[in-house]
């Protein structure tokens, strides 16, 4: 019973190609061809309208000296590195907080610490717009109880990336805690009780023997959390609106005003391709600097 | 004996005062949605708490929210999108990881490498040309545009596999012995037994469907076709120069609070272990 007829052979790999085909038909339509003709654009000037003039690397010559764009790219590049920062510390944390045998109401913290993340970034957005409000918000009224001036959050260069940034980690630390926690469940406890015999401590145990256990996880929390901040969008576009000036626009930001406001949408296409060319870099850094690690 | 008694409830203490810290930090935004969305508008706003208690609470916000934007045809747009795009992208992406895990057939690791390197391109590269075809579909100010393109998603067949390729070839074998056709053994017997891999990455969609914003904005024009996050976005400008704070906290309060109570009804929750299994293997 165990052979397979020949024509039951191609029978189900013709179902295997057409079980797996609507991924493959939908990513041409909805992202390949976009994605392909966005490079041919990026090399035209077109107002959507009239028609496309070649202009060769014309865009790409522009946005050498955009200084709008590269404000863009360092404001992400900061929010960036301090989601990758701030959220997989605080992840780590509250993960570790959630397996820990000295935590009463587990279940019910967990679901608590995961509510940011239901919430929407738009919704929280708006929240946070009123709670960073210079006038009535509730952190500038905290902070004249301490004895601290009133902080125009959102209104000033100088601090409004700074309510954008929270807004970041505020609804994506519980996601990546839930991943960070499931690891530590993961982890066998017998290792533990082994390096206890041993007479390891807790900083040793969690350095020689958590660490190396879920880094597979951490890696691919760093790779997620920096392919998701390089898109960050909703946060600025509700909270500030970009500015003041473009003290806190972030580079998909940036594309979105080019291409549904100012209607230059091939300068807009060469925008998203510089920053899928960094994203790129960022990625294979990533593996790269994985496969020295394990040794491959 | 009496240190050690004394040093496991300082222990204690600190994580239970850890966890309360983490859960304020949580909370206190959604608090503030809850105090200002029922609070009278008249006499000025208050953010004070004694105040917000003495004014006593009203549901008139939840009213006037309704009279600024079409709220009830936003809120069943955003029920059609989600619950129809969960559906959909369930359905495909179970059905795509069942063929990558279970069959053998030429090209087979190439396609799911190339399928895990299209994460890494954010969608929002090809934003102008993606536009331009939803206008040639005729899809612009229609759900459709959320929900068909999204249907299969790489990130989805990548978790689900790694549920279908833990479930037993001896069964399928067996079936197709009795006679079973192929589709017929996913809907029948795949199908059911990694129901729990679809409730949670059935919420993980349906989380990320309900709180879309970026294309939803670009796609839906028109106030009556909008899903609830893009309505409630425009609200702080929409009526006038300014909505006053509790009638946008009314709009934020409807726009999430169905998600929060369902997700606390229903605790799928899984979904990270579903997560850190798939990294290891």
């Amino acid at each position: 019973m165990k052979i397979k007829s020949y024509s039951n052979k191609v029978n189900e790999i013709s179902y295997a190609y057409l079980f797996i085909s609507p991924f493959f038909i939908l990513f041409s339509i909805f992202q390949l061809y976009p994605l392909v003709w966005s490079f041919v654009l990026s090399f035209y000037s077109w107002n959507g309208l009239g028609e496309k003039t070649f202009i060769g690397i014309g865009n790409y010559i522009q946005i050498l000296n955009d200084e709008m764009f590269w404000k863009s790219m360092s404001n992400t590049a900061l929010y960036t590195i301090v989601n990758v920062v701030v959220v997989i510390a605080l992840a780590f944390i509250q993960g570790q907080l959630l397996c820990s045998d000295n935590l009463y109401f587990r279940k019910t913290t967990k679901t608590l610490l995961v509510l940011p993340y239901v919430t929407a970034t738009v919704a929280a957005g708006i929240i946070f717009t009123m709670l960073f409000d210079m006038r009535i918000g509730v952190v500038n009224d905290l902070l004249v109880k301490l004895g601290v001036q009133r902080i125009p959050w959102l209104i000033s260069m100088e601090w409004s990336k700074i309510p954008v940034m929270i807004l970041s980690i505020w609804r994506n630390t519980p996601w990546y805690m839930l991943i960070m926690m499931s690891a530590f469940l993961s982890i066998d406890i017998h290792l533990y009780e082994a390096a206890r015999i041993d007479g390891a401590n807790t900083w040793q145990r969690a350095i020689s023997i958590t660490l190396p256990m879920v880094a597979p996880v951490l890696f691919f929390c760093l790779i997620n959390i920096t392919i998701d901040s390089a898109r960050l969008f909703t946060e600025p576009f509700i909270l500030t609106n970009g500015g003041p000036g473009s003290s806190s626009l972030s580079v998909v930001q940036y594309l979105y005003l080019n291409a549904f406001t100012m209607f230059k949408l091939g300068y807009a296409s060469t925008i998203g391709y510089v920053l899928t060319f960094f994203l790129v870099i960022v990625s294979l850094a990533y593996f790269r600097n994985l496969k020295k690690q394990s040794g491959i | 004996m009496m240190m050690y008694v004394v040093r496991k409830n300082l222990v204690k203490i600190s994580v239970s005062l850890l966890a309360l810290i983490c859960i304020i930090f949580a909370l206190f935004p959604l608090l503030w949605v809850f105090l200002t969305a029922f609070q009278k508008s008249q006499g000025g706003v208050s953010f004070v708490l004694s105040d917000i208690i003495k004014k006593g609470f009203t549901f008139e916000n939840f009213t006037r929210v309704t009279q600024i934007i079409p709220m009830g045809t936003n809120f069943l747009n955003s029920v059609i999108t989600s619950v129809v795009g969960t559906i959909a992208t369930l359905f495909f992406c179970s059905l795509a990881g069942f063929a990558f895990s279970k069959y053998t057939f030429p090209g087979r690791d190439g396609l799911f490498l190339f399928l895990i390197l299209t994460m890494i391109i954010p969608p929002e590269v090809s934003i102008v040309p993606l536009f331009v075809v939803m206008r040639k579909l005729g899809w612009i100010n229609s759900l459709l545009s959320l929900i068909v393109p999204r249907a299969a998603t790489a990130v989805g067949i990548f978790y689900l596999r790694q549920y279908t390729s833990q479930f037993p070839t001896e069964l399928l074998e067996q079936a197709r012995i009795d006679g079973c056709k192929e589709f017929s053994l996913f809907i029948r017997i795949v199908i059911p037994g990694i129901t729990p891999a679809l409730a949670s990455w059935g919420a993980i969609s349906l989380i990320a469907r309900w709180n879309d914003f970026m294309l939803p904005m670009i796609f839906l024009r028109s106030p009556l076709k909008q899903t609830l996050m893009v309505a409630i976005s425009l609200l702080p400008v929409s009526d006038g120069l300014s909505t006053p704070w509790p009638v946008v906290m009314a709009g934020v309060a409807t726009a999430t609070f169905p998600l929060i109570i369902a997700f606390i009804l229903l605790q799928k929750f899984d979904i990270a272990d579903l997560m850190a299994g798939s990294t290891k293997g």
